[in-house]
């Protein structure tokens, strides 16, 4: 009877063993794909905060475009305006709260940095410094022509200083 | 079948009764590592990841509404334009064929934003333009696989419905 009793306390033991171990090792996998989904969550909402913060940029009022070109367009840049304000972007420095920003013509791609005498015909234009860390965005950067309006796909880069001012 | 459980020794039950334990728990273990398995595979997927991308969506935006130079009596077309241009096969005024530029145009500005190679992040693109459901213009370079951002616009120009779309693939 003893030996009866041992045996089956034995059994029960092993069997509570491996159903213990079943359950921690199927936790153990469900807990890492949940975390696995965490982690790209965040990195993907990171992304995408960072992106609309340079969209809202790209559309607020002294950069849009608004309707000057047509139709209202989102993420377009007016050329014009920001070439107006890169000559008196000293007065901004600290308006929007960011270090620099940088617009640069990827289609059709143009090198030199923009100033009065080579405006249209430049590839880019610095507003403030391009210290810290950027990032960009794809826009449209339109402008008025003799031909009308002429919108060319270029890239804004947002700089952020970071750290403690 | 009374007489039968007659000649079963205290031995023998005990021996059929931890059979019975050791078999149940065995069929516990392997249907536990059966299941891992398939959850696993069905997690796993495929190796390819997509993602809605802003970026890729905004680049999108920006082609549309780039100025090509192809023109009318109107005036210059924007990529949006020139697709319709293209569907109806129609020229621009200096007698070039609408599609042949909507052609070169994508590829070219593709290529100036989204550069690939073997010192780059981007492996290769895809460059799709559909009108009605029937594809107008494809433009594919480098390889494409891997991991890819995508993006669709769909705009309706001319009484035309348009399906723009853009896949950059990533190492």
């Amino acid at each position: 009877m003893n030996k009866k009793g041992q045996m089956k306390i034995q059994q029960m033991a092993f069997m509570l063993i491996a159903v213990t171990l079943l359950f921690v090792f199927v936790g153990i996998f469900f807990i890492k794909i949940m975390l696995s989904e965490v982690n790209q969550s965040a990195e993907s909402l990171e992304e995408k905060n960072a992106l609309l913060t340079v969209a809202r940029l790209a559309d607020s009022p002294e950069f849009s475009c608004g309707s000057a070109f047509g139709t209202s367009k989102s993420n377009c840049v007016d050329f014009d305006k920001v070439m107006s304000l890169s000559e008196i972007s000293d007065r901004y420095s600290s308006f929007w709260g960011v270090e620099g920003i940088n617009i640069r013509r990827i289609y059709p791609a143009i090198e030199g940095v923009c100033t009065t005498e080579n405006y249209p015909d430049c590839g880019e234009i610095n507003l403030f410094s391009e210290e810290g860390v950027g990032v960009s965005n794809f826009i449209s950067l339109c402008r008025k022509s003799e031909q009308g309006n002429v919108c060319d796909v270029a890239r804004i880069t947002v700089y952020y200083g970071g750290g403690d001012e | 079948m009374l007489l039968e459980l007659q000649f079963i020794t205290e031995e023998e039950m005990n021996k059929r009764g931890q059979e019975e334990i050791v078999g149940f728990a065995l069929i516990i273990i392997i249907v536990a590592v059966a299941l891992l398995f398939l959850f696993s595979f069905y997690i796993r997927g495929n190796d390819e990841e997509s993602a809605e991308s802003y970026e890729v969506d905004s680049f999108l935006q920006s082609v549309l509404y780039y100025t090509t130079d192809c023109e009318n009596f109107l005036g210059n077309f924007s990529v949006q334009e020139l697709i319709s241009e293209c569907k109806s096969e129609e020229r621009c005024s200096d007698e070039r064929d609408s599609c042949e530029i909507l052609n070169q145009t994508l590829r070219e500005i593709s290529g100036s934003s989204w550069q690939f190679g073997s010192d780059r992040p981007v492996s290769g693109y895809v460059f799709n333009v559909s009108v009605g459901g029937l594809e107008l213009v494809s433009v594919q370079e480098g390889v494409q696989e891997g991991n890819f951002r995508n993006a669709l616009q769909s705009v309706n120009s001319r009484g035309d419905s348009i399906e723009v779309s853009f896949r950059v693939y990533f190492k």
